[in-house]
């Protein structure tokens, strides 16, 4: 089976339903979907945690894993998203659902105004502007009236929906099962359509992507904002579960906690991606007992990964 | 890969069974939050440690009611996310009461859980007004609040003749929030402003808001923030020749201060936390922690050791781990402990304001008559 | 703003971004032979710090904490802490060499959190005291008081700067470094030892970082684990400010970052909370309109 996939011809085979992916899927699934019956409070909240960053992840892994843009201030639109919907929410009474459209757009017009001038630059320099991009949405978020400066903004309404309003771990819980699903069936599909395979070969080789007719461009710009929309979906959501937010959620660190989420398990692979991303959620909390040393032993237990799988753990093997 | 995948989510549904058995134990479990990582976790080491020593103190002598108590720390790292992980991982151990929090960013947004789970919640050092307002009447703050401090800290202005004030913060929740009910309350005593700035945390170079302040005509700083960045504007205010005076907020009594500022420190006030050395009756817990611990008592030690007796305090009163009568007795605390006296109005904040203002006078902060 | 105040803040933005020029350069040098974004920069100069304060207490012991002290703590934590930065590379990023340039930026940063939590798990936290006897005095310019400490700090790290920029552009080790930047297999099949050369920049840059550490220590008079974030953050901008992998750009970048940080406080209308918000903004701006940096070579891309 292995050798089968190794073998494949063509680098931008879509991916097949193969068994070796589907079964453990569904299986995982299957254990997702039951977790909240048997876990308590706190395993439900490291697992919706997961799933955060299973989604911000996935949404991360379109601009670095497809379009191989390196940006370095992912959480910015993370930000946008959960500013715009507690704002609306708290401060102007929106629904919720109201608020996730707006989000939406809010991170679209961000991802352009950021984005479009700076999407040629190579991706070192990329680097920096998304980095100085997060950094000055954060300062901007702490320094507002309306965005409740550096304490944030609290009392954010939890969202209602048929009647039934999300209030425990639980029910977000599964809030964000829903996301992270619907975001892998986006990717999904991205990846295997025209903007996909324009993103593949952009990143493959850009001059090449650009001599058969690719706006290269616009095929970073399309993979930009669709980041920004995914992240700025998950910061709806996360504004409404914490319903405190502050900047302190959004800054560098968590930007690159996003990143190494992307690159641990296996990059431009949703499988693995998922599986970094569950990693960097589940780490720091399984090694809580190391006390004072827990960062000192999560970094060595992630330089290790690096080291014996410069690949990911989870590696797509097509390229 | 697929085994290990499947085993994580094995593993995953085993430990929450296991918690759950942890959980049904017949001791009383108290949970301490607070950063032992990060930027402030030497603060968060002391707020365990003296905890630590307060129980360890009952428990020799008995327990509660018959009880033993024991202690499970949760890292909040200072950050609201770690917080909320933290909080629901003491909630699931089914811990009794918890006590805590440094940082009220972190602090806020887990408010909700404990309030949710109906669980005695005392806090030890955050002291955000945003706090009071998020409180679902679980919640109970030991430390004085902003507004005290702010009231504290425009008298001590008023009495040193300080017309003029700079305020400096490092643009966190607690230095902004301390920042801006000063200015306001000072404001509205009649003093003027004469510039608001804001610093990194993690930078040492404080050369250009040195140089604004001093051209803003400024007679005094106040500095809101945490120690560390206190030191440094303080020695890079004298270095630029700053004469008028410096005020610190309650983040800055820490022996690390002194020792960095060094000479530069001296005549500096600060609005201090009840800290051992200012406390006649804490001699001997001042040299117990060292003993035990090898090193030095930090700012919010006493004002911990007390927070630890004042729950137990509580569970005594409640006459059961009862987490309502807890919360019952806890309201109609009246107890004196190291730092003095914890009696909660009906918002659950200190009646009468901790803070004191304290001068540096040969190496050494002494109180101010 | 009135012209004492204007040359206040030129002082200001001169120290600190000759600070910033020297971490920068170490940055920008190691990314020129290995194309790599060295996360773990900024904690190698809280490391340099650290062991220089370890010197400072026992020489002081013997030559007092004035100068003398100083400069040895200088001399012994460069060489030190350059022999970490060999290690780190010889153990955490030559297996890499052929591996996708994210995972070595992912495996710089696991490098980076591994020295801060070492850090961290070694010193509990503690900010510590750099007390030195260098004092205050210094010349007078009309109400600018400019201290010789400073001078000799800004003195100092130019000496560093320009002495390696000598090594580079002078020695045969400097062409061999420039031949392996642009060319490693080239420069491989010319018998240049590939391996040594990128170990000679890993030194130099770290030995470099360490005396920024050292110097910073002494003059700020504070050493603490967390030091190294936001510095590590400054090096990178001004490396990129200046064009990335070029070595009188780092140190231009610098200054240039030094001196937007100092007026960007002191903007007209705006306090300096939006500091970070002008000196970011300037830069993205300053990039679409230059996008190689200030002395960059503009290099065709291959990932």
């Amino acid at each position: 089976m292995i050798d089968e996939v190794r073998t494949m011809p063509t680098a931008v085979q879509p991916q097949l339903m193969r068994w070796s992916v589907v079964l453990p899927g569904l299986a995982a699934l299957a254990a997702a979907l039951v977790l909240p019956q048997f876990a308590n409070g706190y395993v439900t909240e490291v697992a919706t945690t997961a799933l955060l960053y299973v989604v911000l992840c996935l949404g991360l892994n379109i601009v670095v894993g497809y379009a191989g843009l390196l940006d370095l201030g992912y959480a910015a639109f993370f930000a946008v998203g959960a500013y715009t919907s507690g704002i609306l929410t708290a401060e102007f009474g929106f629904n919720f659902w109201l608020t996730i459209p707006v989000a939406m757009a809010a991170a679209c017009v961000a991802g352009i105004i950021i984005g479009a001038p700076t999407l040629r630059l190579r991706s070192d320099y990329l680097a920096i502007v998304t980095l100085g991009f997060g950094e000055i949405v954060r300062i901007i978020a702490r320094n507002l009236d309306i965005t409740g400066g550096a304490s944030g903004l609290i009392g954010i309404e939890r969202p209602e929906i048929f009647g039934f309003r999300l209030m425990q771990v639980q029910h977000f819980y599964y809030a964000f099962l829903v996301l992270a699903l619907l975001t892998a069936f986006v990717c999904l599909s991205v990846e295997r359509s025209r903007m996909g395979r324009a993103w593949f070969y952009v990143r493959y080789d850009e001059d090449a992507a650009a001599g058969i007719g690719i706006n290269r461009v616009t095929a970073k710009l399309q993979a930009y904002m669709m980041g920004a929309v995914i992240a700025s979906v998950a910061g709806c959501l996360y504004a409404a579960k914490m319903t405190a937010i502050s900047p302190e959620s959004f800054t560098f660190n968590q930007s690159l906690l996003i990143l190494l989420g992307v690159v641990l398990g296996g990059i431009g692979r949703i499988p693995g991606v998922v599986l970094g991303a569950v990693l960097v959620a589940l780490l720091p909390e399984v090694l809580r007992g190391a006390g004072t040393y827990r960062p000192l032993v999560t970094a060595v237990a992630l330089l290790a990964i690096m080291l014996f799988r410069p690949n990911g753990l989870w590696p797509d093997k097509r390229v | 890969m697929v085994v290990s995948f499947k085993r994580l989510a094995c593993a995953t549904a085993l430990a929450g069974l296991a918690l759950t058995t942890i959980a049904a134990a017949a001791d009383i479990k108290i949970g301490i939050v607070a950063p032992m990582t990060g930027q402030l976790a030497s603060e968060g080491q002391d707020m365990e440690n003296a905890v630590k020593m307060a129980i360890d103190a009952v428990n020799a002598k008995g327990g509660v009611n018959g009880d033993k108590i024991t202690i499970t720390t949760a890292d909040d790292a200072c950050d609201p996310q770690q917080a909320v992980t933290a909080g629901s991982k003491l909630v699931s151990e089914g811990v009794t009461a918890i006590v805590g929090g440094y940082c009220s960013g972190a602090v806020l947004p887990t408010l909700k859980i404990y309030g949710d789970a109906g669980i005695p919640f005392v806090i030890i050092g955050a002291n955000s007004t945003k706090l009071v307002a998020a409180n679902q009447g679980n919640a109970f703050l030991a430390n004085s609040t902003g507004d005290m401090q702010a009231t504290t800290a425009v008298e001590l202005f008023k009495k040193n003749g300080y017309k003029k004030f700079a305020f400096v913060d490092e643009g966190d929740a607690y230095s902004s929030d301390l920042a801006k009910l000063t200015a306001e309350a000072f404001k509205s005593a009649g003093g003027e402003i004469a510039a608001k700035e804001t610093t990194t945390a993690g930078e040492q170079d404080y050369s250009a808001v040195v140089t604004k302040i001093k051209s803003s005509g400024a007679d005094a700083v106040f500095w809101t923030a945490y120690h560390a960045g206190g030191a440094l504007l303080t020695k890079q205010l004298r270095q630029a020749g700053f004469q008028g005076g410096i005020v610190l907020g309650d983040g800055n009594n820490s022996p690390e201060y002194l020792e960095i500022a060094g000479s530069a420190g001296e005549g500096v006030y600060l609005l201090s936390p009840p800290t051992v050395d200012l406390l006649s009756g804490a001699a001997d817990f001042k040299a117990k922690y060292k003993e035990t611990y090898g090193r030095d008592a930090g700012a919010y030690a006493a004002l911990s050791h007390d927070v630890g007796d004042l729950i137990v305090d509580a569970i005594t009163r409640a006459k059961s781990a009862d987490q309502k009568a807890i919360i019952e007795a806890l309201k109609a605390s009246d107890f004196k402990g190291l730092a003095g006296e914890i009696k909660f109005t009906n918002k659950n904040t200190l009646q009468t304001s901790n803070f004191r203002p304290v001068i540096a006078k040969g190496g050494k902060w002494v109180a101010v008559e | 703003m009135t012209l004492d105040l204007l040359i206040q803040q030129l002082v200001n933005g001169l120290i600190v971004g000759s600070f910033y020029a020297l971490i920068a350069l170490g940055y920008s040098m190691v990314f020129g032979v290995i194309k790599l974004l060295n996360f773990a920069h900024g904690d190698i100069y809280m490391n340099g710090a650290f062991v220089g304060l370890i010197v400072f207490s026992f020489v002081g012991i013997w030559v007092g904490n004035g100068w003398l002290g100083v400069v040895c703590a200088l001399l012994v934590s460069m060489l030190a802490v350059g022999l970490l930065g060999v290690i780190i590379e010889r153990f955490a990023y030559r297996p890499m060499r052929n591996a996708p340039r994210l995972s070595i930026l992912i495996t710089a940063l696991g490098a980076s959190m591994v020295l801060n939590g070492t850090a961290l798990a070694l010193t509990g936290g503690r900010h510590y005291a750099f007390n030195t006897d260098l004092g205050f005095a210094g010349v007078d310019i009309s109400t600018v008081h400019i201290t010789y400490t400073q001078m000799v700090l800004v003195a100092a790290s130019i000496a560093l700067m320009a002495g390696m920029q000598a090594f580079v552009s002078r020695t045969m080790y400097g062409k061999a470094m420039r031949a392996v930047s642009i060319d490693m297999g080239a420069s491989r099949l010319m018998g240049i030892d590939v391996d040594r050369v990128i170990a000679l920049t890993f030194f130099m840059g770290s030995a470099l970082a360490a005396g920024g550490g050292v110097m910073a220590g002494a003059y700020y008079g504070s050493v603490h684990f967390f030091m190294g974030f936001i510095m590590g953050l400054k090096a990178f901008t001004a490396a990129v400010i200046g064009g990335i992998g070029s070595v009188p750009g780092a140190m231009l970048g610098g200054l240039l970052l030094g001196l937007l940080e100092a007026f960007g406080s002191s903007l007209p209308f705006v306090g300096s909370e939006w500091r970070d918000v002008f000196v970011f903004g300037t830069l993205i701006l300053f990039l679409v309109f230059k996008p190689t940096g200030l002395l960059g070579r503009s290099v065709v891309e291959r990932v």
